[in-house]
């Protein structure tokens, strides 16, 4: 029994001694390794991230956690964190009114180009797509340019005998005939994923409604959404409907994709971010970017793009310092050519160099013929959004339960309740 | 004297047991359910709560544009009751029929029924997704094999089948539940009234309706009232197969999405409104709360006539 106490006694005495000797060494405020956290909504970048953090770490000897949620969860997931005044230290944050609800009430850390200079070199309009909707105070660093047009495989084009890209409205019905009666599909694109079908118009629609100057004057009140132009602009979607594959009301997101990844489809229309997963299905796939076609000859045809996405700081973060130094890690070009590279994206920094040859066009562009995506720029402020509306109205246009006109006039009605320029005038 | 320390002893710890469910409910359900009626009563711009607004959050979520997708999700929700009481408790109680009725393997059936139960409703529902698919499906292969075309619809794509497709995808999951539970109300009958009536004369048909079913009155409160809640709190499954907006058109939309939505904004759509969010929490919650409480007082009085 003696000899069990003393034993214990020695033991504890080991561990104290162990425990004096090592403990000042790992907990040591100045020797301790930093970690930050990290969340995304993209999972399929898990690799990607993971392998840009092993750079930082070695560059800086801070490790970053990284932390994927799925997207459809994301917001939910993110403003419960940080409304509990928890949440990641940097963050991917939603473009335009995505998160501004969580800029304006100040969980995201203000940023200047004094802690990340690479902010001073983007352009105003880029920047506004990580601002505060009542700050405009810079919230986000934004790191790609979502581009939408019409991509379409050369190889189905020239067996069903397109022999030049369709540069107006008519000429491309022309060309989808000729494709359909050379037995492939015209269009890969379905209706049954309600966001694709608001790209889908995203990208046509500005040619009907007049691009840049109907994007002024709707967001100063001078135009509604019951415009004619613009009516005509959904209008152009229910007569690509025509031109969708069979029973593409029950068509998801990726199986629309699928078929033209899978060169079932010559035409598929919707961003630049489609390309990387059309080429994991299919690597060795021959893609072609184009505008979408003119509404008539002689009308300009338009690029619609926007800031898609940013980085953010939680305002609460205790790791300040840290968070920074990565942030000027993600807009480091080194770290945005490696994006471009294994992501596609159109970085929103200048210098980074794009290799893919659909992407490069997109690229060149935007400059003369860029127009900002409407509805997720200007309308996604206020509850309903229009694109709430708009989403399930093209279904139902696409059903044919719902007319242009009547979808035009439920979005004004919905967006004239919280938006003031667009309210009926006494 | 001795009777009544030992009384007490035992409700002391009756309320000892009761505590860790006790607390559990008042943590993870009472606290945040008063949070969310506090909400309901103030103005919100994005997550910054505002001044005191009384009752304006309630009358805009029956004004435009909101009224509209809450009269749309609640006649939704109000015919997924309605299928899944109608469809699904005649299976269940005529599944729990047969079980009693079997007389080897009833185990093992028992079990292959219940099992969907257990499985993760995301699977279940991109299972069913797939199955579903108008072009690489095998249902709508199987259709156009047998030359049945015109029945190989776009199931989850058309608004006038994807709301009843939902709820025969919600059968095949829950159907093994009101069977059990019915299953336990007919074990639970005296097996001397079986044998009486048979010796009477009666058929199984009039043992079935005159005897069994009378008696499976408490089993049917219990599925009834679950019925009535599940429905009017129905979020999983169209959220798996519709996405947050209740797709396609808003034709899968129910109060619990529209309250996500409302709460949360939607990943492609953006904006939220906690105020009108939280007013139609409270909706819910009273409308869950009245009709299951009524509707469980009324079945358990016809329990007593029978």
């Amino acid at each position: 029994m003696i000899k069990t106490k003393s034993r214990l006694r020695g033991l504890m005495a080991a561990v104290f001694a162990t425990a004096a000797i090592v403990v000042p060494i790992t907990a040591s405020p100045a020797n301790a390794a930093t970690e930050i956290t990290f969340w995304s909504w993209r999972p399929e970048d898990k690799v990607f991230y993971e392998a840009e953090a092993a750079k930082f770490l070695a560059a800086t000897g801070i490790s970053v956690k990284f932390t994927p949620y799925v997207a459809t969860d994301y917001n939910a997931l993110l403003s419960t964190a940080l409304t509990a005044g928890k949440g990641p230290d940097v963050m991917q944050m939603r473009a335009y009114g995505g998160m501004a609800n969580l800029s304006d009430a100040g969980y995201f850390m203000p940023l200047t180009s004094k802690d990340i200079p690479a902010l001073a070199k983007i352009p105003a309009g880029t920047l506004a797509g990580a601002q505060g909707y009542t700050s405009k105070l810079q919230y986000g660093l934004p790191y790609a340019t979502s581009v939408l047009g019409v991509m379409y495989n050369p190889d189905l084009l020239k067996k069903a005998g397109v022999k030049a890209l369709p540069t107006t409205w008519s000429s491309f019905f022309a060309a989808m005939d000729k494709v359909k009666a050379a037995g492939i599909l015209p269009l890969g694109n379905g209706s049954g994923y309600a966001p694709g079908m608001e790209q889908l118009w995203g990208a046509v629609g500005p040619t009907f409604y007049g691009g840049n100057d109907f994007y002024k004057n709707i967001v100063a009140g001078k135009k509604t959404f019951e415009d004619k132009n613009f009516v005509a602009s959904l209008q152009a979607v229910k007569d690509l409907v025509a031109y969708f594959p069979t029973g593409h009301a029950g068509l998801d997101y990726n199986t629309a994709r699928g078929l033209f990844a899978n060169e079932k489809a010559a035409f598929y229309i919707g961003g630049n971010y489609e390309i990387s997963y059309f080429r994991s299905l299919n690597p060795a796939l021959n893609v072609g970017w184009m505008p979408a076609p003119a509404a008539a000859a002689g009308t300009p045809r338009y690029v619609t793009n926007w800031a898609d996405g940013g980085f953010a700081i939680n305002a609460k973060t205790a790791n300040k310092a840290a968070a920074i130094k990565f942030m000027n890690f993600l807009s480091s070009k080194a770290f945005m050519q490696d994006a471009a590279d294994s992501l596609g994206w159109i970085s929103t920094i200048s210098g980074v160099k794009v290799t893919d040859p659909a992407v490069i066009s997109m690229v060149r562009a935007i400059p003369s013929s860029g127009t900002p995506f409407l509805t997720l720029v200007g309308f996604r402020y206020g509850a309903p959004t229009s694109s709430s509306i708009m989403q399930p109205g093209f279904q139902k246009v696409a059903a044919g339960t719902q007319t242009a006109a009547e979808l035009a006039a439920a979005i004004q009605a919905g967006v004239a309740t919280w938006y003031a320029p667009l309210k009926p005038k006494a | 004297m001795a009777k009544s320390a030992m009384k007490r002893d035992q409700q002391k710890f009756t309320l000892l047991l009761l505590l860790p469910a006790l607390l559990t409910i008042i943590i993870f359900t009472s606290l945040p359910a008063l949070t969310t009626l506090s909400y309901s009563f103030f103005h919100w711009t994005g997550f910054q709560r505002g001044s005191f607004a009384g009752i304006e959050n309630f009358r805009r979520l029956f004004a435009f544009p909101f009224r509209d997708s809450l009269f749309m999700a609640m006649r939704h929700n109000t015919l997924v009751f309605i299928g899944i009481l109608i469809i699904q408790t005649s299976l269940g109680i005529l599944i729990a029929y047969a079980l009693y009725r079997l007389k080897r393997g009833q185990r093992f059936f028992r079990t292959v029924i219940f099992l969907p139960v257990i499985f993760s409703l995301v699977i279940v529902g991109y299972m069913w997704q797939a199955m579903l698919d108008p072009f690489y499906g095998p249902i709508n292969y199987l259709l156009h094999k047998v030359g049945w075309d015109s029945l190989a619809l776009t199931w989850l794509g058309s608004t006038a089948t994807a709301l009843p497709t939902l709820v025969f995808i919600n059968l095949w999951r829950w159907v093994g539940f009101p069977a059990i539970i019915f299953l336990a109300g007919l074990n639970a009958i005296n097996s001397e009234y079986l044998e009486a009536a048979k010796i009477d004369g009666a058929s199984e048909s009039q043992i079935f309706r005159k005897i069994m079913f009378p008696l499976l009155a408490p089993s049917m409160t219990i599925v009834t009232v679950l019925t009535f809640i599940g429905a009017f709190e129905w979020f999983d499954l169209p959220y798996v197969l519709g996405g947050s907006s209740g797709s396609p058109a808003g034709a899968t939309d129910t109060l619990a999405l529209m309250f996500y939505r409302l709460s949360f904004g939607s990943v492609d759509s953006g904006a939220n409104e906690i105020g009108i969010g939280a007013a139609l929490g409270v909706l819910i919650f009273t409308v869950v709360g009245i009709g299951a409480g009524f509707g469980s007082k009324y079945l358990r009085s016809r329990e007593v006539q029978m």
